[in-house]
């Protein structure tokens, strides 16, 4: 079974700091780290490997240092790491992302699966998974918390619903979104460390991939943001008045605009 | 030219872009800033930390607008009933088609007069039905098809979804069939009077920072909305509402197929990853009153937890335990009820981003982590909690 | 004021507690918020003759906040942070009231989020100029992060990075204090020493505390066994470790240190614990000094094996491999990424040589892999304090029997010689972990009924003798509280037991706070 992973590299936190004189934004020094969604796409794939053989490509569009990433994802069990990077893509939507990724994956295939994290956790759009199966053509499941496949090209697959669940056969190749409850990502062993140093890399641009320049980046991506601000919010614990019914509603509208 | 742009005329050299910079990609040259477009990423940050507005992300135009009118929300339903985000939807959509002077349309499957009349009181000025398709999960891979044919047919501006699980899967898959725009999990929408553009306001970065974004060249717009969030008008039947019922898309063989479907356990705790989470402690009084405390997790889609004596007291099996000596919890949202906070429990929630107690005891050591409390009865403030959601499901 | 005073009724059961679960009893109780209400407090049980016993988060296992009667000062309703300076060196200090807890600490120099209300434009001015700046934290790190700060620096807490960064003694740059009577001192490092063994030490009201200070000499390891002594001494180190029988701290001025860019923890398995405490050794001659060297026995490991099976909270622990009896986590801190990953290349090389493998080696180099690495050491802890807790249900007399001794450099084989015959020999359960580093490894016996716990003590005893003469100390960061009186009176003797009362009284002289702390209350003349 072959098997691709799709990697981001995402600030290891989302905190947004203040100067606390001028108000504009700090960006703190930390590191950056796999998008902790995609830990558990690489485990799965990596385990799915170790069941019924096969071979793990983890493939990231990012800037040059996500290299590093790739290595962990080689120390992790992966067999080999794709980097989609050029100056050309930055800037990107979810559209002109899902475009380039597409593009480096059919490079780089043909693939029996291609597995997700269910979103990125400095985007939160969870829309890279059902964008990119739909430029590839290939059927998608999100929300999945189990694969078994089944031979003859079809998984079994169940994903959860607002409901519960349900389960869904599927044909392959397909692109599968995966929820964090699927398996605990393992840690790589030093073995492992020292494979992921020694691997080579593969970094494709625009050249190699031979895509549409202005589908990719910037000029691709229909989408722009046009303003951002921080939100206003309490720093210290704020005591809701009135009666029980209207401190209740007081409570759903937070509640409302906390999970929006 | 599209990039980002430095005004050295107007940059003063203060190196505040620079630590903003995750991918340093910034230097200060002879005293101002200067960007290395081989390491810009374009992800904007400089923009927002620069206090004299030097820095702009600049980008080329492309296509034109013209010729797509109208504001659709897509109603999904269940149980032959719109999902109260579709009424948010159409509520926020009738004031977007009143600036736009445009109409409102639904679409819709499946169901009957208890789906199509609530969108119709809801201010829809048109609901495309689709009576043979199922409006959920099970009619998948169908809905990109017949969207995108009445979307090529009727060339609609807005397009909006709710941002449920069926929401999130639909719209990504239709967004890049029809090659546009899509702004994930918006909280707020509005239109620019200037360029008439739908500005679809959303949350980033773990809602610590909140972004706008447009989508001007290209159509339709399209945006999921956070369910829960926009509020639902009174009812407002637009004269000359009608329905109309479209065909199915054909489809070749699917390459899915669903084999069978599951509720949720409810006895499970199921809290690590838990994106909202509702505990309750010695506050709820009596065993009975959990019962309302699950009620209300399953109104908010919020899972049930507890402290430690509520465990000790048998109440509730050690899974349902949150603190040090139970599962730590991490989630966007807690609502505690009568848990007064002790050390060992509140380590157990510091992961939460959004904490939200009731506690009688105004010197309850829980409010000293909380966002937002209310000193009162617990019980009390959960009744009315669930008769606000049960009245808004109706 | 008063009203801060109440009756301790059924409802505070929790204060007579702590996590040594011994149960004390207390008629009155108080939550202070402010220096101002501590004194107060404490003036009014003064003049009542009242026994005061001063808590934090009550996590100590020493029972040092297990009250003897009279009054319990929890001071963890102070817990703000007062300020923050900018020290000479370009590192930052945080002000802070002693009931601030731990985690809670961590999180704010983290985030860097401080609540500044109240602050001075000094302080205003440095927490401006550290949110800009680089990465900071707060290196003791006990296992407990509910801990509070000043408990953390009345019995002079470690942890895990106290190997390399040192106890919290180390980070302690100024601190206030309220006596029994009410007076104040303020102490700075650096500015107020002892002259020889004498001290004078003036109160803020401008009177003067004389006194001497015991004779004793500390052994050279890891140490917090009765107060902090030594010719020449800064005062400010007697308060801290003094077990809350001196003064009740009001402020703490904590140094932070600069974030290395990189902190990665590796978990290496051996089959046989003397190859382990090989690699120990070896680790510990590294020309970079590690961060951390945690050790962990077989019988650990299985705990957490048996753990990771049966209980979902657990489930998340990485796999111990199969055949392996003893692990050494490692942690390296490094600002190069070169250079840290040379470092972990030639840790490889070494445990191979000591008979581990690199297959079975868990390396983290994220922050998701080093929290779970750091879960699996918290773990044990947490999952032997569980097993006692189903035994105490079976018999109450049985709670956790735990060392905390350590040895000098050079000792390291023979004190775990010393253990594993003893273990042997009385035929207990038992599971053993700790700072194999600083040689400071808690054995802990489990007992399985009454009697085991009986022998448990003896032996207990028996090893605190032995480690005394080996040079070392009998509590090294759990401090001596309640339950190790009785050790710290074989370390140091009864002369200098009397030596210690005589310094206790100078500051204390009706013997109200801390009773029972160090060593048993006697009464005496006033």
């Amino acid at each position: 079974m072959r098997i691709a992973v799709c990697l981001k590299q995402v600030p290891s936190t989302n905190e947004v700091r203040l100067d606390p004189e001028t108000h504009t934004i700090l960006r703190d020094g930390r590191q950056s780290v796999v998008n902790p969604f995609d830990a558990h796409a690489l485990e799965e794939a990596v385990r799915l490997k170790e069941s019924l053989g096969g071979h793990v490509t983890a493939i990231s569009m990012g800037i040059p240092a996500a290299e590093t990433l790739l290595r962990d994802a080689v120390a992790r069990g992966a067999d080999e790491g794709v980097l989609l990077t050029d100056r050309a893509f930055a800037g990107a939507d979810t559209l002109a992302t899902s475009y380039t990724l597409a593009a480096g994956l059919r490079k780089a295939g043909p693939f029996d699966l291609i597995l997700c994290g269910k979103m990125a956790v400095d985007g939160d759009t969870a829309q890279i998974g059902p964008e990119l199966a739909q430029q590839l053509g290939l059927p998608h499941l999100t929300e999945v918390c189990e694969i078994t496949p089944v031979g003859e090209g079809r998984a079994r697959v169940r994903r959860l619903t607002q409901r519960g669940g349900q389960e869904v056969e599927v044909t392959l190749p397909a692109v599968l979104t995966l929820v964090r409850e699927i398996n605990t990502p393992r840690m790589p062993t030093l073995a492992g460390v020292r494979r992921g140093e020694a691997a080579s890399i593969v970094r494709w641009g625009l050249a190699e991939l031979g895509v549409d320049e202005s589908r990719c980046g910037l000029k691709g991506s229909p989408t722009q943001v046009v303003r951002t601000f921080v939100p206003v919010r309490a720093r210290e614990t704020a005591f809701l008045s009135g009666d029980a019914r209207s401190q209740a509603e007081q409570l759903l509208k937070i509640a409302g605009e906390v999970l929006a | 030219m599209s990039g980002l742009i430095i005004d050295r005329a107007r940059c003063v050299g203060c190196g505040r872009c620079i630590s903003a910079c995750p991918a340093g990609a910034l230097v200060l040259e002879e005293g101002t800033a200067l960007v290395d477009r081989g390491l810009c990423t374009l992800c904007a940050r400089c923009v927002d930390s620069c206090p004299v507005g030097a820095i702009a992300v600049e980008r080329g135009s492309a296509g034109a607008a013209d010729g797509w009118r109208g504001v659709w929300v897509f109603a999904q339903q269940e149980g032959g009933r719109p999902l109260p985000v579709a009424l948010e939807l159409l509520s926020r959509g009738r004031q977007l088609a009143d600036a736009l002077g445009e109409p409102l349309c639904a679409v819709a499957a499946g169901g009957g007069e208890g789906l199509t009349r609530p969108l119709l009181e809801q201010g829809a000025d048109l609901v495309y039905l689709c009576p043979a398709l199922s409006g959920d999960h099970r009619a998948e891979p169908a809905w990109p098809e017949l969207l995108a044919r009445l979307t090529a047919e009727h060339r609609p501006a807005v397009l909006l979804f709710g941002a449920t699980p069926f929401g999130r899967s639909l719209a990504p898959r239709l967004a890049a069939r029809l090659g546009t725009g899509l702004t994930a999990d918006c909280t707020e929408l509005d239109i620019d009077p200037d360029s008439r553009c739908l500005l679809q306001t959303r949350p980033a970065f773990g809602g610590n920072l909140m972004a706008t974004i447009v989508c001007p060249d290209h159509r339709p717009q399209m945006a999921t909305v956070r369910p829960g969030v926009l509020p639902v008008s009174p009812p407002c039947p637009r004269p000359g509402a009608r329905v109309v019922r479209v065909e199915p898309p054909a489809l070749p063989a699917p390459l899915t197929r669903v084999l069978g479907e599951w509720t949720a356990d409810p006895s499970a705790a199921g809290l690590a990853g838990a994106e909202v989470i509702v505990t309750v402690g010695r506050g709820i009084g009596v065993r009975k009153n959990l019962a309302l405390a699950r009620r209300l997790a399953g109104l908010l889609g919020a899972r049930l937890g507890c402290s430690r004596p509520l465990v000790e007291a048998g109440w509730l099996p050690y899974d349902h335990q949150v603190g040090q000596t139970g599962v730590s919890v991490a989630p966007k949202l807690l609502l505690a009820f009568g848990v007064s906070g002790a050390v060992q429990h509140l380590a157990g929630i510091a992961g939460a981003e959004h904490i939200i107690a009731v506690n009688t005891d105004p010197e309850a050591p829980i409010f000293s982590v909380a966002h937002e409390a209310v000193v009162g009865d617990c019980v009390e403030i959960l009744r009315e909690m669930i008769g606000i959601l049960e009245e808004k499901t109706k | 004021m008063e009203d801060r005073i109440r009756r301790l009724t059924a409802e505070d059961e929790a204060y007579l507690r702590d996590e040594s679960h011994t149960v004390g009893a207390a008629e009155y109780i108080a939550f202070p918020r402010t220096e101002e209400e501590v004194r107060g407090v404490l003036r009014r049980a003064y003049e009542a003759g009242l026994p005061v016993t001063l808590q934090g988060g009550r996590t100590g296992i020493s029972a040092g906040c297990v009250p003897h009667g009279g009054l319990v000062v929890s001071l963890t309703r102070m817990n703000r942070a007062e300020g923050m300076r900018r020290l000479e060196d370009g590192r930052y200090s945080v002000l802070v009231q002693p009931g601030v807890v731990l985690s809670e600490l961590g999180k704010w120099v983290e985030s860097k989020r401080l609540d500044t209300r109240g602050w001075d434009g000094e302080s205003l001015a440095a927490y401006a100029e550290f949110c800009r700046g680089g990465e900071f934290f707060f290196s003791p790190d006990p296992t407990e992060r509910s801990a509070c700060v000043g408990g953390m620096a009345a019995c002079n807490a470690s942890g895990a990075l106290s190997y390399r960064y040192g106890p919290v003694r180390d980070h302690v740059l100024a601190l206030r204090a309220v006596l029994m009577d009410g007076r104040t001192v303020a102490l700075r490092r650096g500015e107020r020493f002892a002259r020889g063994l004498v001290f004078e030490l003036p109160c803020e009201d401008g009177s003067l505390l004389r006194g001497r200070l015991p004779g004793y000499a500390m052994p050279s390891t890891k140490n917090t066994s009765g107060y902090y002594c030594r010719e020449d001494m800064d005062l400010l180190d007697l308060f801290i470790g003094s077990d809350g029988t001196l003064v009740a701290l009001t402020q703490l001025e904590l140094a932070l240190l600069p974030s290395p860019a990189f902190q990665w923890c590796v978990n290496c398995y051996f089959p046989a614990e003397g190859q382990a405490i090989g690699f120990v050794k070896t680790v510990r001659d590294a020309a970079e000094k590690a961060a951390a060297i945690e050790y962990f026995d077989g019988d650990a490991l299985d705990i957490l094996r048996r753990q990771r099976a049966e209980n979902p909270a657990f489930a998340s622990l990485p796999p111990v491999p199969d055949g392996a009896a003893a692990a050494v986590c490692v942690e390296l801190h490094d600002d190069e990424r070169s250079r840290i990953q040379a470092r972990l290349f030639r840790l490889g090389e070494q445990l191979r040589a000591a008979g581990g493998r690199e297959e079975d080696t868990q390396v983290a180099r994220t922050a998701a892999d080093v929290a779970a690495l750091k879960f699996f050491r918290h773990a044990v802890p947490e999952s032997v304090n569980m097993l006692i807790a189903q035994r105490k249900k079976q018999d109450p007399v049985i709670t956790k029997l735990g060392t905390d001794m350590a040895v000098p450099d050079g000792k390291l084989d023979e004190v775990v010689e010393l253990y594993r015959r003893g273990l042997a020999e009385y035929g207990l359960e038992s599971a053993v972990w700790g700072h194999a580093g600083n040689n400071h490894l808690h054995v802990n016996i489990l007992p399985r009924n009454g009697e085991d716990y009986r022998r448990g003590k003896q032996l207990y005893a028996r090893w605190a003798r032995a480690v005394t003469e080996m040079g070392g100390a009998v509590s090294s960061e759990h401090a001596v509280g309640k339950s190790k009186a009785d050790f710290l009176e074989i370390m140091y003797g009864p002369a200098h037991i009397a030596e210690m009362r005589a310094l206790k009284r100078v500051f204390d002289p009706r013997g109200l706070l801390g009773r029972d702390n160090l060593f048993a209350f006697e009464k005496e003349g006033e």
